[in-house]
């Protein structure tokens, strides 16, 4: 009898055991394990007692590897931010640019999407409208999904807001996700500086191979995507373009300086109205109906295509625009600038157009 | 009725009943695999005392079946009992004893297991270095105590009790954590008017929408558990509401006592004594195929206490024993570009291949007997 009494308190007591109920406490150190690797200098030591930021990420603020526009101002980092600049304009203008890093499950590029849309006040689209507007850089670490958004929420202060470009990536377990926001003429200036932020940011976290853009964005040297010639009207200096860019230009100097850019995206590059309504918010003007749109929309037929273009004048900028739909493919030529500025470009911008070859 | 109990415990009928509910404990567990997946199911099924109806849920639940700690137990009860009764040392038993001195080794071996052994994973990429591996299949809500120069005071909380206990007060915290919610599984959102609120009111939760998910069944899939924690300092107030989850990404701080606190939900982790170092990671393929042919991690371990350093090679059915643990190669990373080692502490690891040994023996000694009795009858009838 006390032998199979002893049987059975044995096994209560087993059966007491539960190895992943206790709390434990214990001491480690902050110092690096000697024989750290060379890959992961840029990495928290592997003993870090805390867990480092998925997929080694650190603040990138300060990180040397990260080249930083100089009329980004750093901001205070909070616990969200990674990373976190201002940028100002003429007039008051801001833009707010960060850098945010979640883990995997911080909701798809459509929720997020939605998310920034609703953020500017403008409905949420579908997966088809997104992928028609979503463009893809790739970097080191994986595709950077880039939107950009336009639109002015009620109330809100212009100066402050009215564009969202955005762009998102999942990483070892982590989602990045980077985002400038502002007064829309200023954030257009920064779009090509962003970019290239974004694909640097990326690139010192997976290694350092060079950023480029996916197939599904233009690039002069890339001989798959489609080719385009042109002649440049005398007083125009070609710029380097952005990421985002298949060409930039600028004319004129200091506050008569207007911007020329050419930009192409494979498929639609959706519908007429939404596409004037986003460059009249970007200048600051209430979008129209798309009859209203379509009656301001005038032809330009040259040798080689019928271009749709527009004038849009705003108080404080005019935009004037041209595109043409070729071989699966749109072209946006655009040039935007303060009204007289752009009064004297006209002629120049519309023999721009007339020159294009297709 | 003591005696009652005795001869039940002692029974052969209660081994068949044991047999015969363990059988069908297989059966229906290995069924539930195709709905929970293996791990949920091992854990309902095998690795419980009981199997309940509803399986989850704070609400009213029954147990349907004995769950596999229950059946081994009393199968190992019963079997010990049985032996401890009926037990009359001579040679001509000394078969049977073995047998069953070797079965009831395999079972004590097997709960042992089951208890005590430990198993998680260690993810290197080359040149990595760690000095502790991961459960992937367990979160802790790590709260580190960062205000020393040199060494950090973790203090881990098992999942398993921020499920459980509504206030965490710990010797080692000079604050009480309540826990106000608890998800097994969530995806995080960031949050937007008029949507799913935030949690939590301090930190970046403050701006994240939780969205419970159910749990998941997929084995390559682990689920992402997510609290709402409020943080009350012994000496009175609140710290305010914090969301903890390892989706988070990022480790938040606060300051408490004078001294500066981190919270992260995070897998458990397993400190060790040693490091090891990822130095080559090999993944060798049939030539003009895509079917492997061997996988090989190279890795250093580094001992300072025990004055080691050595390069050890890891491969398929090679493992590395080091300090009671021992380390599997047991994957990599899609492109080649880190390995990952399967690290089990199993403390009666021995038990089976001693158990086997043993029950074989005793088979060989039984049989013999017979052999040797039936021999001599035959070799008297000739006679």
């Amino acid at each position: 009898m006390r032998r199979i009494l002893f049987c059975l308190t044995s096994v209560a007591l087993l059966a007491a055991c539960n190895k992943n109920s206790e709390i434990k406490v214990y001491r480690v150190s902050k110092a690096p394990l000697e024989e750290t690797g060379p890959e992961q200098q840029t990495a928290m030591p592997a003993n870090a007692p805390s867990p480092s930021m998925p997929g080694g990420m650190g603040p990138v603020a300060t990180n040397p590897s990260v080249p930083v526009p100089a009329n980004w101002q750093p901001q205070p980092l909070s616990q969200m931010r990674q990373a976190s600049f201002l940028v100002k304009g003429d007039n008051g203008a801001v833009a707010d640019i960060s850098f945010v890093s979640l883990g995997a499950s911080a909701g798809n590029v459509l929720e997020n999407v939605n998310r920034w849309l609703s953020q500017i006040g403008q409905p949420a689209i579908d997966d088809p409208r997104l992928n028609q507007m979503a463009q893809r850089l790739t970097t080191s670490i994986g595709e950077v999904t880039i939107v950009d958004l336009a639109g002015l929420p009620n109330g809100a202060d212009p100066a402050k807001d009215g564009r969202i470009i955005a762009g998102m990536t999942s990483s070892n377990g982590s989602t990045l996700f980077f985002k400038i926001r502002g007064n829309a003429t200023l954030t257009e200036s920064q779009k090509g500086d962003f970019i290239k932020w974004v694909a640097a940011v990326c690139n010192a976290q997976g290694g350092n191979k060079s950023p480029q853009i996916a197939s599904t964005m233009p690039s002069a040297e890339n001989s798959l995507n489609p080719q385009i010639k042109w002649q440049m009207p005398p007083g125009w200096n070609e710029v380097p373009p952005s990421a985002m860019r298949y060409a930039s230009f600028s004319a004129g100097v200091n506050d008569n300086k207007v911007d020329i850019s050419v930009v192409t995206f494979p498929g639609e590059g959706g519908n007429d109205a939404d596409n004037v309504n986003r460059w009249r918010q970007q200048i600051s003007l209430p979008p129209m109906s798309p009859a209203a749109v379509a009656s301001q929309i005038a032809p330009l037929k040259t040798d080689d295509t019928t271009f749709s273009t527009v004038d849009i004048v705003g108080a404080n900028a005019r935009t004037l625009a041209a595109w043409a739909r070729r071989d699966g493919h749109v072209w946006f030529f655009k040039a935007t600038g303060p009204g007289a500025a752009v009064e004297k470009e006209k002629p120049n911008f519309v023999k721009f157009v007339q020159s294009i070859r297709f | 009725m003591a005696r009652k109990i005795v001869d039940l415990i002692t029974s052969l009928k209660l081994t068949i009943v044991c047999l015969a509910a363990g059988m069908a404990l297989i059966l229906a567990g290995t069924l539930a695999q195709v709905h929970l997946g293996i791990h949920e199911a091992q854990q309902r099924y095998f690795q419980s005392w009981l199997v309940w109806w509803p399986a989850e849920g704070n609400g009213f639940r029954i147990p349907i079946f004995p769950g596999g700690h229950l059946i081994g137990a009393i199968l190992l009860i019963n079997l010990i009992a049985a032996h401890a009764k009926r037990f009359r040392w001579t040679w001509r038993k000394l078969g049977i004893h073995l047998t069953h001195a070797g079965l009831i080794i395999m079972l004590a071996g097997g709960l042992f297991t089951d208890l005590f052994a430990v198993e998680s994973h260690m993810r290197l990429s080359r040149g990595d270095t760690r000095n502790y591996s991961e459960d992937q299949r367990h979160m802790e809500l790590a709260v580190i105590d960062t205000t020393d120069n040199d060494l950090d005071q973790v203090t881990g909380i098992p999942e398993s009790v921020l499920k459980t206990n509504r206030t965490i007060n710990h010797w080692s915290l000079p604050f009480r954590i309540v826990v106000r919610n608890f998800y097994q599984n969530a995806s995080l959102k960031i949050s937007n008017e008029g949507s799913l609120r935030p949690i939590a009111n301090q930190g970046p939760g403050a701006m994240i929408a939780v969205q419970p998910l159910a749990p998941t069944t997929a084995q390559d899939e682990r689920d992402v558990p997510a609290a709402a924690i409020e943080i009350l300092p012994k000496d009175g107030g609140s710290l305010g509401t914090w969301l903890v989850s390892d989706a988070l990404g990022a480790p938040q701080t606060l300051s408490c006592g004078g001294r500066t606190w981190m919270l992260a939900m995070r897998t458990a982790r397993y400190y060790k004594p040693y490091s090891v170092t990822l130095q080559k990671f090999t993944h060798e393929k049939y030539a003009g195929t895509e079917i492997p042919k061997n996988f090989a991690s190279k890795v250093t371990l580094i001992d300072p206490e025990r004055n080691v350093s050595r390069d050890v090679l890891i491969y398929m059915n090679h493992p590395l024993r080091y300090r009671g643990e021992t380390f599997y190669q047991a994957g990599f990373q899609q492109d080649d570009s880190a390995t990952i080692l399967q690290v089990v502490h199993n403390p009666s690891f021995l038990a089976p291949y001693v158990a086997c040994v043993i029950v074989a023996a005793g088979l060989l000694v039984q049989f013999g007997f017979h052999l040797v009795g039936f021999a001599r009858q035959k070799r008297i009838v000739v006679t």
